[in-house]
C-alpha cells in the first residue's frame, strides 16, 4: 500500500489544490459579479478563458517542476542522499510537519481563505482602478492579460510550495507511491473547489474540511515523530554500522537504551507488512517506538491542542468585542453575505468597491 | 629456557624413550613484540622473552611439569593443553572459571600431569579468549609404538592460524557490545603458517614426511593443500586413523590432522602449499584482505618458490569419513542422552551472545571443580552449579550422547575438553534439528571417527557419543574464541562423586593462592553459598532477555499517544466545527 500510496503527499496535493480552486473559483466570482450578463459576452469568455489559461499552465509547469525534481533524485541523487538517508528523512519529515502544522489550521478556515484571496485579487485590481478610467481598463497589455497572470502566479507560487512540501515528505518514499496519491490529492482539492464554488451544503462541506484537517493532523504528527525518529536511527546505525541494517526488525535493528517499546513484527520498513506502512504514514507507527519519537509525538499534539484552543478563544473574545460594539463591520458582514448568498458574495466588497469607483 | 634437555632431544629424535620422563618446562609469559606478517608490529604474548613460544614435544607416558610465571603485568593468564584426557588430574586442564582460578599478574602456577595418550596436540591460554594474542604453541606426544611409525622417515609440525593486529582483550569488548548487535565476529587482518609467512620447509627427494597440522587460529578455518603432492590422513586430534588419502583438508579452528607426504624422487622444482581461511566465517570480508598463507615445499633452495595455483573451487575431505585404527566399535547404548540447541541472539544489554538451550554460559562464582569437591554428596545436584553454566551432570560409566543443533547459519567447532568422542553423525547443512526417525542410529558407522573438536555445519546437527570414564569437570565449547566469550559453552559435570575420591585435599596450594590473590572463593555453590547450597542469590549471571513485546512503559507510552492524539483531532473538530456556528449566528 505504501509503495503505490503516499498519504501524506495525498493531503499536500489537496490542501494545495484546494487554496488553488478558491483563488479560481474567486476570480470566475468576480467575473461573474463585474461582468454579468448587461456586459460583453465575448469579452468575459476571452478572460474566463485566460484564467484557464493562467490555471491551466501554472499546473502544468508545477508538474513538471515536480517531475523533474523527483526525477533528479530517485535517478542521480538516489545513492549520494542514501549514505545520509536518515537525517534527510527527519529533517524533511521535521520540516514538512511544522509546515502542514502551519497550514493545516487555514483550511478549517476556508471563508478566511475566499476572503483573504478576495482582498488579494481586489487590490490587485484596485491599483489599476486608480490610474485608469473604468473605460479602458483591458486595454493595455497588462490589464489585458490581468486574468492571466494572477491565477498563472499564484498557482505556480501554490504548486512549487507543494512540489517542496511533497519532495520534503516524500523523501525515502518509493517513486511508485507518488502519482496516484498526487493525482487523488488533486482531485478531490479541485471538488471541494467546485463545490465551494457552487455553494455546496456549508455543513456538510466543513465537516469534510474537518475530517480532511483532522487526518492531516495525523499525518503531521507522525512525521515529526518519525522525523525525531530518523535523527536517532541514524545515530543507531552510525554506531551499530553494516549490523543494524542487516537486523531486520528484530534485536539489534534498533538501540535497546532508547526503547520504550519494540515487537519483531510489523516494522513499517518490510516490504512484507504493507499495512504497517500506511500505518506508519499515517499516524508515524514504529515497530521501535523510542523515548524520542514517543515524547515528540505526544509533545506534538500539546502544541497543537493548545494552539488550536488559543486561535479557537481568541476567535470567541474577537467575537464577543464584536457583538458587545453591536456595529457590525466590514468584514462580518461580508461573511454574512457569503454564507447566506454563495454566488453573489463572494466578490461582494470588490462589487462594492466598483460601484463606488 | 630450562626444557630438561635430554628429553627434549630424545623426544625430537622419536628414540624409543622406554623409561617414562620427567619433563619440565619453565614458562614465564611476558609480552614482546612481533611482526610475524609484516604488516604491523604489535606487542604478543611470549614465553621467557621470545615469540613464537616453544612447542611441548614429549613422549608417551612422560610426566610434564610446566611452572607458568605471569609477567605480563596487565593481564592474568592460564594454560590449557588442548586435547588431553588429564585423566586424574582435572585440575590441569587449565580452563578458567572451571578447574582453577586465573592467574594474575606477577603469579605463577604449576601444571603437572602424565601424558599417556599419543599424537598432535597443543597448548594455549584459556582465559578471556586471549591465546590469539600469541599464547599458543604445539603439544607433540610422540609415540615409539605408533602403527605408522614405519611409514615415514621424518616428521614436520605445522600450525595455521588468523592473524589480528589489535588487542583481544580490545576486540572482545568491540566484539560483545551494543555497537555490534549482529554479532559480527572481527575478521582477522592476515594468517600465518608457523607463526609467519612464506615459510620454506626443507624436503629431502624420495623421503616420507609425518606433517602435524594444527589450526591454532581465533576463528578462521583453514583449506589446506600441498600443490602437486597428495596426503594420506593417519591421525586426526590424537586418534590414529586407517590411512586415507586426501587432496585437500578442512581443518577448523583447534583440529589436528597429521598426514603422510611423500617426497618426488626428482628436485626438478619446488612446490607450494597453502591454508586459505574460509571466508563464509567472516561477516564482511575487507578490501584487500589475503585469505591465503604460503609455504614452499623446498627440493632445491636455488629454485624458483613458484606462486601458488588459482584453484578452481574447494574440496576438501569430509573427516566423517574417517575410520578409527584401533577400530573401537560405536557405544550402541546409550545411557544419557543430551540434547543441546545453540544460537545466537541479543540480550537487553543490546550485545549478541551465543546459547545453548536459551541459556549463554557466564563464569560462576567459584571455579566449577572447587564446587564438586566442596560440596559432598550435592555435588549430583545440577541445580549447585548455577543458572548459567549449561551444567551437564554425568554418572561414572554410562555412555552419553550429546545431540547438537546448530540453530544458526555459521559453522562451528565443537570441541570436548577430557575426551576424544565417537562421531556418530554429521547432517548436512541446512538439514535442522537432528531427527532420530528420519536417521535412526542403526545407519550410524560402526567404527565412528572419533576426535575432541568436530565442525557442524550451518544450521546443521551433529550426535557424538563417549562413555563418562574420566572423572571431571570439562567444557564443551565452539572453539571459536569469540563464541567463547558470547557463551556458546557448556560445562560437563562427569563423575562428581568420584572425582571428590581423586581430588580431595590434592588441589596444590598453589592452585588455591592464585584465588586467593584474585579473591576468588573456592567452596560452595556458584554463587559461593556454602551453607545453603541450592541459594543462587549473588551468582554470576547473564543480562536480561529481551522482552517480546510491549512492556508496562510500552502500554503506557501507546496509550499515551493514542490518547493525545484523540484529544487533538477532538480539539480541532470543534475548532473547526465553530465556524460553522460563526456563520450562522
Amino acid at each position: 500500500m505504501p509503495n503505490v500510496f503516499a498519504v501524506s503527499v495525498f493531503f499536500i496535493c489537496f490542501r494545495e489544490c484546494l487554496e488553488t480552486s478558491i483563488i479560481v473559483s474567486v476570480l470566475l466570482a468576480f467575473l461573474k459579479q463585474t461582468l454579468g450578463p448587461e456586459h460583453d459576452a465575448a469579452v468575459r469568455k476571452k478572460l474566463v478563458k485566460q484564467v484557464w489559461l493562467g490555471v491551466g499552465l501554472g499546473i502544468f509547469i508545477c508538474l513538471c517542476i515536480g517531475a523533474g525534481v523527483i526525477a533528479t533524485f530517485y535517478t542521480a541523487g538516489k545513492s549520494s542522499f542514501e549514505s545520509a538517508e536518515n537525517i534527510w528523512e527527519g529533517a524533511f519529515g521535521i520540516l514538512a510537519s511544522i509546515i502542514i502544522t502551519i497550514m493545516g489550521a487555514a483550511l478549517l478556515r476556508v471563508s478566511k481563505l475566499q476572503d483573504k484571496w478576495r482582498v488579494k485579487i481586489t487590490k490587485l485590481l484596485e491599483d489599476k482602478d486608480s490610474k485608469l478610467p473604468i473605460r479602458g481598463r483591458f486595454k493595455t497589455w497588462g490589464e489585458k492579460y490581468a486574468m492571466f497572470l494572477l491565477p498563472f502566479v499564484t498557482v505556480l507560487r501554490e504548486g512549487i510550495e507543494a512540489v517542496l512540501f511533497i519532495a520534503g515528505v516524500g523523501l525515502g518514499l518509493p517513486a511508485t507511491s507518488f502519482p496516484l496519491a498526487v493525482i487523488c490529492g488533486l482531485g478531490v482539492g479541485a471538488l471541494v473547489g467546485v463545490l465551494i464554488y457552487k455553494g455546496a451544503n456549508r455543513t456538510s462541506l466543513q465537516v469534510f474540511l474537518v475530517v480532511s484537517t483532522c487526518f492531516l493532523y495525523l499525518v503531521a504528527a507522525g512525521l515529526f515523530s518519525r522525523g525525531v525518529w530518523n535523527l536517532e536511527e541514524n545515530a543507531w546505525v552510525k554506531l551499530a554500522g553494516e549490523g543494524a541494517a542487516e537486523a531486520g526488525s528484530g534485536p539489534g535493528s534498533y538501540d535497546i537504551r532508547k526503547i520504550v517499546w519494540h515487537v519483531n513484527c510489523c516494522s513499517p520498513d518490510d516490504n512484507g507488512d504493507g499495512g504497517w506502512g500506511v500505518f506508519n504514514s499515517l499516524f508515524g507507527w514504529q515497530n521501535s517506538a523510542t523515548y524520542g519519537s514517543v515524547i515528540s509525538y505526544n509533545l506534538y499534539w500539546l502544541i497543537v491542542i493548545v494552539g488550536f484552543l488559543y486561535m479557537g478563544y481568541k476567535e470567541r473574545s474577537a467575537r464577543a468585542a464584536v457583538s458587545s460594539d453591536e456595529v457590525p463591520s466590514d468584514s462580518s458582514s461580508g461573511h454574512g453575505e457569503s454564507a447566506g448568498k454563495k454566488h453573489e458574495g463572494v466578490a461582494t466588497s470588490a462589487a462594492v468597491r466598483e460601484v463606488s469607483g | 629456557m630450562a626444557i630438561s634437555l635430554s628429553s627434549f632431544l630424545i623426544s625430537l629424535c622419536l628414540l624409543p624413550a622406554v623409561i617414562a620422563d620427567v619433563v619440565v618446562y619453565d614458562f614465564d609469559v611476558s609480552w614482546v613484540y612481533a611482526n610475524p606478517d609484516g604488516l604491523a608490529n604489535r606487542p604478543v604474548m611470549g614465553i621467557n622473552g621470545k615469540w613464537p613460544v616453544p612447542p611441548i614435544v614429549v613422549t608417551k607416558g612422560d610426566q610434564v611439569v610446566v611452572n607458568l610465571k605471569n609477567s605480563l603485568g596487565n593481564e592474568s593468564t592460564s594454560l590449557h593443553f588442548h586435547g588431553l584426557y588429564q585423566n586424574g588430574t582435572n585440575h590441569m586442564d587449565g580452563p578458567v572459571g572451571v578447574t582453577q582460578c586465573t592467574v594474575p599478574p606477577g603469579n605463577s602456577f604449576t601444571y603437572n600431569f602424565t601424558v599417556d595418550q599419543p599424537g598432535t596436540y597443543w597448548y594455549h591460554s584459556h582465559n578471556k579468549g586471549q591465546y590469539p594474542d600469541g599464547l599458543r604453541g604445539p603439544f607433540i606426544v610422540n609415540d615409539p609404538e605408533s602403527p605408522h611409525k614405519n611409514l615415514y622417515d621424518e616428521e614436520i609440525v605445522l600450525t595455521f592460524s588468523d592473524w589480528y593486529h589489535d588487542f583481544m582483550n580490545e576486540l572482545l569488548a568491540g566484539f560483545i557490545s551494543i555497537s555490534n548487535p549482529s554479532g559480527a565476529e572481527p575478521v582477522p587482518d592476515s594468517s600465518l603458517v608457523n607463526e609467519t609467512r612464506d615459510l620454506s620447509v626443507k624436503i629431502e627427494p624420495g623421503k616420507t614426511y609425518l606433517f602435524r597440522i594444527i589450526n591454532m587460529g581465533a576463528f578462521a578455518a583453514q583449506y589446506v593443500w600441498f600443490e602437486d603432492h597428495s596426503m594420506s590422513i593417519v591421525e586426526v586430534d590424537g586418534i590414529y586413523t586407517e590411512p586415507t588419502d586426501a587432496d585437500m583438508l578442512y581443518i577448523a579452528a583447534a583440529q589436528r590432522y597429521s598426514v603422510l607426504i611423500t617426497a618426488k624422487n626428482s628436485t626438478d622444482a619446488n612446490f607450494a602449499f597453502v591454508g586459505s581461511m574460509d571466508q563464509d566465517l567472516f561477516d564482511v570480508v575487507p578490501d584487500g584482505l589475503n585469505p591465503n598463507v604460503t609455504g614452499w615445499l623446498v627440493y632445491d633452495d636455488n629454485m624458483d618458490l613458484p606462486e601458488p595455483k588459482e584453484i578452481a573451487e574447494f574440496e576438501p575431505f569430509d573427516d566423517f569419513t574417517l575410520v578409527p585404527d584401533d577400530q573401537e566399535g560405536i557405544y550402541d547404548h546409550v545411557d544419557h542422552s543430551v540434547e543441546l540447541t545453540m544460537k545466537m541472539d541479543n540480550l537487553d544489554d543490546g550485545a549478541n551472545y551465543a546459547f545453548f538451550n536459551d541459556v549463554t554460559y557466564v563464569s560462576p562464582k567459584v571455579p566449577t571443580l572447587y564446587t564438586v569437591l566442596s560440596t559432598g554428596p550435592n555435588a549430583t545436584n545440577p541445580a549447585i552449579y548455577g543458572s548459567n553454566t549449561n551444567q551437564i551432570v554425568l554418572a561414572a560409566g554410562e555412555v552419553v550422547e550429546i545431540i547438537l543443533n546448530n540453530d544458526d547459519p555459521g559453522k562451528h567447532p565443537f570441541h570436548l575438553h577430557g575426551h576424544a568422542f565417537q562421531v556418530v553423525y554429521r547432517s548436512d547443512e541446512e538439514a535442522g534439528a537432528y531427527d532420530a526417525s528420519v536417521t535412526p542410529s542403526s545407519s550410524f558407522p560402526s567404527t565412528p571417527m572419533r576426535r575432541d573438536t568436530l565442525l557442524v555445519h550451518p544450521n546443521g546437527n551433529i550426535v557424538i557419543r563417549f562413555r563418562a570414564d574420566n572423572p571431571g569437570v570439562w567444557l564443551f565449547h565452539c572453539h571459536i574464541e569469540w563464541h567463547v566469550a558470547s557463551g556458546l559453552v557448556a560445562t560437563v559435570i562427569e563423575d562428581p562423586l568420584g572425582l571428590q575420591k581423586q581430588l580431595n585435599g590434592n588441589i596444590p596450594a598453589d592452585h588455591l593462592a592464585n584465588c586467593a590473590a584474585g579473591s576468588v572463593p573456592t567452596a560452595g555453590n556458584a554463587a559461593g553459598n556454602t551453607e545453603d547450597l541450592l541459594d543462587l542469590s549473588g551468582e554470576n549471571t547473564s543480562p536480561g532477555k529481551i522482552p517480546a513485546g510491549f512492556t508496562a512503559r510500552g502500554i503506557v507510552a501507546l496509550v499515551f499517544s493514542i490518547l493525545a492524539a484523540f484529544i487533538g483531532v477532538a480539539v480541532i473538530a470543534v475548532y473547526g466545527m465553530s465556524e460553522v456556528k460563526n456563520k450562522t449566528h
